[in-house]
């Protein structure tokens, strides 16, 4: 029978497999040119990866230190997978003017609360609020992918297939870390290994989405941009239309409150 | 595990959900040859509802009732309820066209007013539950006859309005094809 810890090892070995793989990919496809800050987050996870295995390696050092350093690292990654985020929102609507001014507020404003609301479960106690703080960036982070999404299906804004594999693969893998985080909080020490472990699996499935993604991808015009109309004239345009949506809302209750009153 | 957590993890299963929701094929084509000012000038539906419920009054039926005809009054109000889901049908067109126009319009904009978009999908949310609920009255065999005289009335008054609206649309669309520049920069050259 497979020990556990041999196991974890294997899925170490099978992530950084992965890791590289990817990292070719990119690199043969020239799409860190398009994702620079994608690409930086899978450098500085590749990094990681070669740091803590270099730790458990080194003698003579305190678990503190150890500790010190690996989270370390993950603050790093952390940040970085935020960029990478930050990069693909902005990918998928700079083109549209209007709309990521409006995005960008609301994909900010949604985070913050997002983060606030985990920070405040912590209570004062920093301690919590370290860990608490990176399930919240977690959580902020798949929030402003889906928003993201939503936002690019309603306005029609199209969104390729490459697009679609980093969001899906950067948000399932946060969405995992908060519920792993949230659900084994109580009794992370009883069951690190198998918390640690799952964590494993939830990354390599998303490293093979984008590998999937980045072996396909086809480098296609860019589906042209609408040309920019005036905002005074949207202004009024916008506005008249919801003149003639309220009047139709309005005809449609009149005709329920008409029909309340003839039975 | 507190309520706080609990709340904490149906968010994040929400969001898995709304996720793979946004992934999915739109249920309506994408329509990137719209042409708003087209659209704009088109013929609405609600501008001809004033004849559509002028056809709907209930003194026919209730005529039929008095000389004993009630199957043919029956037949007649299955067909009216059938109209009456029309007109819904024709409405809620008319609105979704309107919606996607908004869209167009904010996809062309420089800046997209976000109160007017908040509200937008808050009349397109309201608009939604309440022809659901029109329909699922009118199939369940509702009898708005006697309403539909009133409703004339009233139709009348909102096509006018329409009518205003859409005017002032058309003269704000024409000032805007008058434009000549189109391309990257504002069809004013600003």
């Amino acid at each position: 029978m497979v020990e556990p810890l041999q196991l974890q090892t294997a899925t170490w070995a099978l992530t950084t497999a992965l890791e590289l793989a990817l990292f070719v990919l990119f690199v043969r496809r020239k799409l860190g040119r398009n994702y620079p800050a994608f690409f930086a987050y899978l450098v500085s996870v590749i990094l990681q990866s070669l740091t803590v295995a270099a730790l458990y390696r080194t003698p003579n050092l305190t678990k503190l230190t150890i500790w010190l350093i690996a989270w370390g690292t993950q603050g790093v990654v952390v940040l970085m997978r935020s960029l990478a985020i930050a990069e693909l929102t902005r990918s998928v609507l700079r083109r549209y003017i209007g709309i990521w001014a409006l995005a960008r507020r609301l994909l900010v404003g949604v985070a913050v609360a997002v983060l606030a609301y985990d920070l405040a479960l912590s209570k004062g106690d920093w301690q919590w609020m370290i860990l608490n703080g990176i399930r919240g960036l977690e959580l902020a982070m798949a929030a402003v992918i889906v928003t993201m999404l939503l936002f690019a299906r309603y306005y029609r804004v199209p969104v390729n297939q490459l697009q679609r594999a980093l969001a899906v693969g950067l948000c399932l893998y946060s969405a995992f870390y908060v519920i792993n985080y949230s659900v084994l909080e109580r009794i992370v020490q009883q069951y690190a290994v198998l918390w640690n472990f799952l964590g494993m699996f939830a990354f390599i499935a998303s490293l093979l989405v984008w590998t999937s993604a980045a072996s396909r991808f086809v480098k296609s015009e860019e589906a042209a941009v609408p040309p920019a109309l005036p905002a005074e004239l949207y202004g009024k345009l916008s506005s008249e239309v919801n003149s003639r949506l309220i009047l139709l809302n309005r005809h449609l209750i009149q005709f329920l409150h008409v029909e309340d009153r003839s039975r | 595990m507190s309520l706080p957590i609990i709340l904490l993890v149906l968010f994040t299963l929400l969001l898995v959900g709304l996720l793979a929701w946004a992934l999915r094929a739109p249920s309506h084509a994408n329509r990137p040859d719209l042409d708003v000012f087209d659209a704009l000038r088109q013929s609405r539906h609600s501008a001809r509802m004033s004849h559509v419920l002028q056809a709907l009054q209930p003194e026919d039926t209730e005529y039929l009732r008095e000389t004993g005809q009630i199957a043919l009054m029956q037949t007649l109000r299955q067909q009216r309820r059938r109209i009456a889901l029309r007109y819904l049908d024709h409405l809620q067109e008319e609105f979704e066209m309107l919606l996607e126009i908004s869209r167009v319009l904010a996809v062309m904009s420089p800046e997209v007013v976000g109160m007017e978009e908040i509200e937008r999908w808050k009349l397109s949310v309201a608009f939604a539950a309440t022809c659901a609920f029109l329909r699922w009255r009118l199939r369940l065999g509702l009898q708005p006859f006697s309403g539909f005289t009133l409703l004339s009335n009233m139709a009348a008054d909102i096509a006018r309005k329409l009518d205003a609206a859409t005017t002032r649309i058309a003269e704000a669309a024409v000032r805007g094809s008058k434009h000549p520049a189109l391309g990257n920069e504002n069809i004013d050259g600003q």
